[in-house]
């Protein structure tokens, strides 16, 4: 997806940290196991997080071992168990259709997502074997959001709600009625809040391409930035959405994971949101210097 | 029952004081005010319930009888839990459609409901009221918004228009965790403005991590 779902290192114990270092080589493994290399490429924070919620209770301890990225250095990861598997499978027909909407979109340039899509097909097609009600399910949803666009619609809600709803069916079959209700309702926002942060990000760049950007019709926009009064409504929506997505998580106990994903909802996305509205975020990404000392410290 | 020590969080050895700082804290993140027509309302009901059993059981467990501290503890938090919304609906006296509406909402037959809501001709500040109700149930935070603030301009004086929109603008005054001081994608609310947000999430774990290789 997106990669704007991360947690507040600062609120994270070395032990906590380890674990989402863990769990995130562990997704990197699993989408090469079941869907080969080029699925690899595909993997973000945002499907960490998804694994994290979706997290059996009993899983298998992490284990450590060099990787392609880390030929010299043993890293811990997890080995594949129920959840890393369902995320490695969503998130590479995710991908695929994100592919498929982009080289639909006639704003755009081509040839990097061609290349993406002929890279990802195989991969695509294991994952559709595997989750066929998901692969459904996100095409409708991306049909109808396409729909929406053509439409130049200007509601931010119909337009979030087409994403939000195909994050709400990346819980898969959950057992539990009292847990799949709490992830309904996290994961919906969670997607709401990822859509209206991406048409932030996006703005400028849809603006002067002619693209469709739900923000640009809401708010009747002239330009390709926010302004005082739109990007005030932007903050309250995104602020409700995270409010609604920690009620949620506090209704049921996600075990050893708890310290990340409180981590992420009562802080990380704050700050994500922040860094986006600002127009920092992917130059904080690109900070490398005091993030590799996060990355040594882990 | 479970063990009421486990509900709150709590060794069986904590003062009294402990214990009452564990239910304050757990009953201000189940309180009714943070679930606020919100479709998971039901299982932060039932968690208060359990939160205020297992307080009861100790208070009754330490002082071999149900002590006043307890009723006086809970008052603040539990005890208008439930029966918030429910007051609120079926109190109403208003037109009979309207009445049907509320019924329909508060089924969770949203469909319904605005199904109702569509053969009304007159939209004044109670159909726009129920319209930002049920946007609000589908989680349509920002068409709700709007609606509301239109019910509050048609009619100023009604509390529970107000308290609608005041909910969905005030995203800060929800819970939070103890220690957690960002409460806002909006800069000006904490001192965070202008730093390095590497400095304080999680980036690069890994040489091809994080990477935007796709668009959306």
């Amino acid at each position: 997806m997106f990669g704007y779902v991360r947690p507040s290192a600062q609120r994270l114990s070395e032990a906590d940290k380890r674990r989402f270092a863990a769990a995130y080589c562990g997704l990197c493994r699993t989408l090469g196991e079941r869907c080969g290399l080029a699925a690899r490429f595909i993997l973000n924070y945002d499907f960490v997080f998804l694994t994290a919620l979706l997290w059996p209770a009993e899983a298998p301890a992490p284990l450590c071992r060099g990787c392609i990225a880390h030929p010299l250095r043993a890293r811990g990861y997890f080995p594949a168990n129920e959840a890393l598997a369902l995320a490695a499978d969503e998130s590479v027909i995710l991908a695929w259709w994100q592919l498929q909407d982009a080289l639909a979109d006639p704003g755009r340039g081509k040839g990097k997502y061609r290349a993406a899509a002929g890279a990802l097909s195989g991969a695509y097609r294991r994952a559709r074997a595997n989750r066929p009600a998901f692969d459904r399910g996100v095409r409708e949803q991306l049909e109808r959001l396409h729909r929406l666009e053509e439409a130049r619609c200007p509601s931010l809600d119909e337009s979030a709600d087409a994403f939000a709803k195909i994050l709400a069916l990346a819980a898969g079959e959950t057992a539990d009625p009292v847990k799949s209700r709490v992830l309904e309702q996290l994961l919906y926002h969670l997607g709401r809040w990822i859509y209206l942060v991406d048409a932030a990000d996006d703005l400028a760049e849809d603006f002067a391409s002619g693209s469709y950007n739900p923000l640009i019709f809401r708010f009747a926009l002239a330009e390709g930035r926010l302004t005082e009064e739109a990007r005030g409504s932007l903050v309250r929506t995104l602020d409700h959405s995270i409010r609604l997505m920690s009620a949620a998580y506090e209704l049921w106990d996600f075990g050893d994971w708890s310290p990340m994903i409180q981590a992420t909802l009562y802080e990380g996305l704050f700050l994500v949101g922040r860094s986006v509205l600002e127009g920092t975020f992917h130059a904080d990404s690109a900070a490398l210097p005091r993030c590799r000392k996060d990355k040594e410290q882990l | 029952m479970t063990d009421p020590y486990v509900v709150l969080n709590v060794s069986s050895t904590a003062t009294d004081e402990e214990i009452k700082k564990a239910y304050r804290d757990l009953a201000r993140k189940y309180h009714p005010d943070n679930y606020h027509d919100n479709p998971l309302a039901d299982l932060a009901q039932e968690k208060m319930k359990e939160i205020n059993a297992a307080y009861d059981a100790i208070q009754k467990e330490r002082s071999g009888r149900a002590s006043a501290a307890s009723s006086s503890a809970r008052q603040s938090y539990g005890g208008g839990y439930g029966g918030y919304q429910y007051q609120q609906r079926t109190a109403y006296a208003g037109a009979p459609a309207f009445r049907q509406v509320r019924m329909a909402i508060n089924r969770n037959d949203l469909a319904m409901a605005e199904q109702l809501l569509g053969q009304i001709a007159d939209h004044d500040g109670e159909w726009n009221f129920l319209k930002g109700t049920i946007s609000y149930r589908r989680g349509w935070v920002d068409e709700a918004r709007q609606y509301y603030a239109t019910a509050c301009q048609m009619d100023p004086g009604n509390p529970e228009y107000r308290q609608a929109l005041n909910f969905v603008e005030n995203g800060e005054e929800g819970y939070r965790p103890s220690g957690y001081n960002v409460f806002s994608t909006g800069c000006g609310e904490d001192n965070l403005c202008g730093r390095m947000m590497c400095t304080y999430l999680m980036c690069n774990l890994c040489s091809c991590g994080g990477m935007r290789f796709f668009y959306c």
